[in-house]
């Protein structure tokens, strides 16, 4: 086989893809609506990951720290959790979903969040938010378990599985988009618009795309709210984007519920957008209209002025998100390129079974490499030592020094963008986001054409 | 007491201490917030952990030098990439990070092997960089790992290599300041005296508690180059491990932020002797003053005033020009720590700014009280403040400008209150004069950004004006001013360049003769 499936070898990180657990539960929690989690550790790991959701979004949300300190480190900080939760209602009298994000430090003393929260159940909820609707909802995040990504799975999970309550059938079709962008959302929502789909899409987070407005609206927050997640257990299907990010919710409502669930595959590209629509389909019974068909035309159209021409055999470095990933991995393939390398940044040990990656095993025909448990040394190393040629990279803003050190264009996608302007709004989902990554593609290889003065004549007449 | 309760904080009675209105004629004794207590959970403090105080604060900046986090791989990533300590190696700190990729298991069976393979690798991937801070973490604290047993077991077998250890897991005090005072305390315990410098001048100093944020070093260094001062090391921005470990050969300490490394200078001063001289980077005349007091100590006063007239002159006239045009606008000053006192009083002497408000975050009430002291009557003084209470300030305020860190910006963007960054700059470096300048250009594109003034305008109640098709800053900042203000011959804008860093690298000194025989 010519595509190799590895590990990375060195017992440590040099430049990490991800961040860790409870990072990603953040990332989730932020996509409901009255909703403030509480992360039960140290300062940093709340403070550091709303700059770092911020520097990609744009934007400011709410998350709140349990700070705990030497002395909760060393007799327990379930008390700092009780006393965050009582300041937090006191001063938000909006919030009802309060997810209690564990970390390492209290994972390695062990706290125990769930006592915490039947005690405040009993006691401090009942006694002084009598009638007031709260959700204690403990997520465990241990930060050396996972990534990031198992993280907000975990949560989407833990989320689902608090609130889903089977009552009489709705008729909505659950939709698990996974860690997606603002832009996304819209785009997916158009096409069950489209699809004439009513869903419950977890989670809405199109709001964080929010305006500055005349009067001084000041937070953005999800809009998905608790009724939403109740009635999940009351749909008539359910589709996960993405196997690593939702797919435990999508299981869990398969499992309990008995909900019809499809899993995948990440509608990047044509063909896996054409897959989304077969399994919208498959779970709805309802056609594809024809305005897809058109949408889908002008996708094609776009598309085949970049191919054969510009990207065929370009070679291609992709990182991030596995589902993103692999699913770009698709895509370029189809537009004629090389994926050369995949850096995918944890330690899932589901990735080997990805039929995905087999599928890229099996028929990859040049030589690529998968590298699972990654960091940006197994890229940059490659490049510096071993003689890996890239002509372009496809990844976050992480890694834009290899970029920049080694004069490889760089189109960034996934989480987080914050070195390039607006990504967050622009899908990469569905038949506009197909058109959309292609021709920044494009874009970005014609302007380092014109840098490099390499064949740069070539777009005279194009 | 002037205490200042926050409506959204009634409900937490011990918060009122953390907050005053400075009034007319009261003092300091009657004027000072609680500080540097306990975070009380739950708030939406912006407070940041020890670890992050002690690696991301003051070890990374360290220029030369493989900076291992011992822990789990968020700590790691979590603080890279998100300040702009810059440096003239090409940036190596800014640019890699590692982590020792703690998991499950080796919390549960210990990751000291794990953690020496990691020094090995790393040193083996850079073969250039022969220099290790290893950072503790909550997880590696907590499980105990002796990361100084690791660190000797590893310069043992690699006599090449040095490391320094700085055990300051996150949970290690309120804030990021707790961070701060342990890698003070753990470099001078671990590395000072361990290398002895060449002394190249007569006169040496240990530049302290700067970072070199896009450049501020540089800009500083540059000066007292022209003073011909030996800056042996500076501690830590563009700083290089070696030269750190040499800290106790200089005659003065010069010490910019006292709030992270006072400790370590005081604790030069009581092991070697060396007095402490604590300066202000920022400001035309306290960085006058400054280059003064250090041309005082060694008695080159005249080196000091030949600078001083030489960049006023250059510079003075577009300070000006800025003032002309920021009186009387109103500043929230809510930066971490120190920032808050170095230009409490400046902003207002030279840019005509009022300082309406000033809060810290980590700071201790010692920067509170100078804080206090040199902000104009009226000003809000909050410690360790949070989500809510920052709204209602600036709902009380009606700050024109408020800066601060990059998240609560984006919360006065939603308000309508232009923002600076505090932390990172917008457009520095901020020190020295070309520096200050920068920071007033900074604040007055802020003010009168055409498109904040759109922001302004509900275009569903409002009355839109269809005749003016663009305005600029001028337009908008000049309508106010006197037709003499407007046309005066000697005020100028900034004429300084996007890089002013690119003329000071490789730049070239002035010998100056050797006050005594033997010094080169």
């Amino acid at each position: 086989m010519l595509c190799e499936l590895k590990e990375r070898e060195r017992a440590g990180i040099i430049n990490p893809i991800f961040t860790c657990q409870p990072c990603g539960a953040q990332f989730a929690s932020i996509g409901i609506k009255d909703c403030i989690g509480i992360v039960h550790g140290g300062q940093g790991c709340v403070m550091f990951v709303r700059l770092l959701i911020s520097q990609h979004l744009k934007e400011s949300f709410e998350i709140a720290s349990s700070s705990v300190h030497e002395s909760g480190a060393v007799f327990g900080a379930c008390g700092r959790v009780e006393e965050a939760v009582d300041v937090l209602l006191m001063r938000y009298p909006d919030v009802k979903v309060v997810p209690i994000i564990s970390t390492c430090l209290t994972e390695v003393i062990g706290d125990d969040i769930e006592g915490v929260a039947r005690k405040l159940n009993e006691g401090l909820l009942a006694e002084k938010y009598p009638g007031r609707e709260v959700h204690l909802i403990p997520i465990h995040t241990p930060s050396f378990v996972g990534s990031m990504i198992s993280g907000y799975d975990i949560a989407v999970r833990d989320f689902v599985k608090y609130f889903a309550k089977k009552t009489e059938p709705n008729g909505k079709l659950n939709l698990i988009t996974g860690w997606v962008n603002p832009g996304d959302v819209t785009a997916l929502k158009h096409l069950l618009r489209e699809m004439d789909i009513d869903a419950t899409v977890l989670f809405e987070i199109e709001s964080f795309d929010s305006p500055v407005m005349p009067d001084g609206n000041h937070v953005s927050h999800g809009s998905t709210t608790i009724e939403d997640l109740t009635g999940t257990a009351n749909a008539q299907a359910t589709l996960a984007l993405n196997r690593y990010e939702g797919g435990k919710a999508a299981e869990y409502l398969a499992t309990e519920f008995d909900i019809p669930t499809l899993v995948g595959p990440t509608p990047i590209g044509i063909r896996n957008t054409d897959a989304f629509l077969k399994n919208l389909k498959t779970l709805t019974g309802k056609p594809i209209p024809q305005s897809l068909v058109r949408e889908r035309g002008q996708a094609l159209d776009a598309l085949t002025d970049l191919t054969h021409m510009f990207f065929a055999d370009k070679r291609v470095a992709i990182y991030g998100a596995p589902d993103l990933a692999i699913s770009l991995a698709e895509f370029c393939l189809d537009l004629e390129m090389k994926p050369k390398l995949l850096l995918l940044g944890d330690d899932n040990s589901g990735y080997q079974h990805d039929p995905r990656i087999k599928a890229l095993q099996q028929n990859v025909g040049h030589e690529m490499e998968i590298v699972t448990n990654a960091d940006f040394w197994e890229l940059e190393d490659r490049i510096k030592n071993k003689g890996l040629e890239l002509d372009l990279i496809l990844g976050h803003s992480k890694g834009r020094f290899i970029s920049i050190d080694y004069n490889i264009p760089m189109v960034r996608v996934g989480f987080p963008t914050y070195d390039r302007a607006g990504l967050h709004r622009h899908p990469v989902v569905g038949y506009a986001g197909a058109t959309w990554l292609a021709e920044q593609m494009a874009n970005t290889l014609f302007a380092d054409m014109e840098h490099k003065h390499n064949k740069e004549w070539i777009l005279n007449v194009w | 007491m002037p205490y200042h309760e926050f409506k959204c904080s009634t409900c937490i009675p011990e918060r009122k201490n953390h907050a005053v209105i400075k009034g007319p004629g009261e003092d300091l004794t009657m004027a000072l917030p609680a500080g540097y207590l306990s975070t009380i959970p739950g708030t939406i403090s912006e407070r940041g952990c020890a670890y992050c105080g002690a690696k991301h604060v003051i070890g990374s900046p360290m220029k030369d030098v493989i900076h291992l986090s011992h822990g789990p791989v968020g700590c790691t990533y979590d603080t890279w990439q998100t300040k702009r300590y810059i440096s003239d190696n090409d940036n190596f700190q800014l640019k890699y990070t590692f982590a020792s990729d703690m998991k499950e298991k080796h919390v549960v069976f210990g990751a000291e092997k794990l953690l020496k393979s990691n020094i090995i690798e790393a040193f083996k991937a850079f073969p250039n960089i022969k220099r290790m801070t290893i950072y503790q973490t909550c997880a590696s604290a907590l499980i105990g790992d002796d990361l100084n047993a690791i660190a000797q077991e590893v310069m043992d077998e690699m006599p090449e290599v040095d490391i320094f250890v700085c055990n300051s897991p996150g949970f290690a005090g309120p804030s990021q300041s707790g961070g701060h005072h342990k890698i003070n305390i753990a470099w001078i315990n671990q590395k000072v005296g361990t290398i002895e410098p060449k002394i190249t001048g007569d006169y040496v100093i240990n530049y302290v508690g700067e970072y070199n944020i896009q450049g501020d070093q540089e800009v500083m260094c540059d000066f007292f180059k022209r003073m011909g001062i030996q800056v042996l090391s500076t501690f830590t921005g563009n700083g290089s491990y070696d030269d750190l470990r040499a800290m106790h050969k200089a005659q003065l300490n010069v010490l910019e932020c006292a709030r992270s490394a006072e400790y370590i200078c005081n604790e030069l001063r009581v092991r070697y002797g060396i007095p402490r001289l604590d300066i202000d980077g920022f400001g035309f005349e306290p960085l006058a003053n400054s280059l003064r007091k250090v041309g005082l100590f060694f008695g080159i006063e005249d080196r000091a005033e030949a600078i001083i007239a030489e960049e006023t002159a250059r510079w003075k006239p577009e300070l000006d020009w800025y003032k002309e045009r920021l009186k009387g606008k109103k500043v929230c000053l809510w930066p971490g720590g120190s920032k808050l006192w170095h230009w409490a009083h400046v902003i207002h002497d030279e840019m005509g700014l009022d300082v309406v408000s000033v809060y810290t975050k980590f700071g201790h009430q010692g920067d509170m009280e100078k804080g206090i002291s040199r902000c104009e009557e009226g000003a809000l003084a909050i410690d360790d403040p949070n989500e809510l209470e920052g709204l209602e300030a600036m709902e009380m305020l009606k700050p024109d400008i408020i800066l601060t860190g990059k998240r609560p910006g984006e919360v006065a963007k939603k308000i309508r209150v232009p923002y600076l960054n505090a932390h990172a700059y917008h457009n520095g470096p901020w020190k020295g004069w070309e520096g200050w300048v920068r920071f007033a250009r900074d604040i007055y594109n802020a003010i009168y950004s055409p498109i904040h003034k759109l922001t302004l305008l509900d275009i569903a109640a409002d009355e839109i004006a269809t005749d003016t098709t663009f305005e600029t800053q001028v337009m908008l900042s000049d309508a106010a001013l006197s037709e003499e203000t407007r046309n005066a011959a000697d005020l100028r804008q900034f004429t300084g360049q996007f890089d002013g860093l690119k003329s000071l690298r490789g730049k070239t000194y002035p010998e100056f003769e050797a006050k005594t025989a033997g010094a080169a």
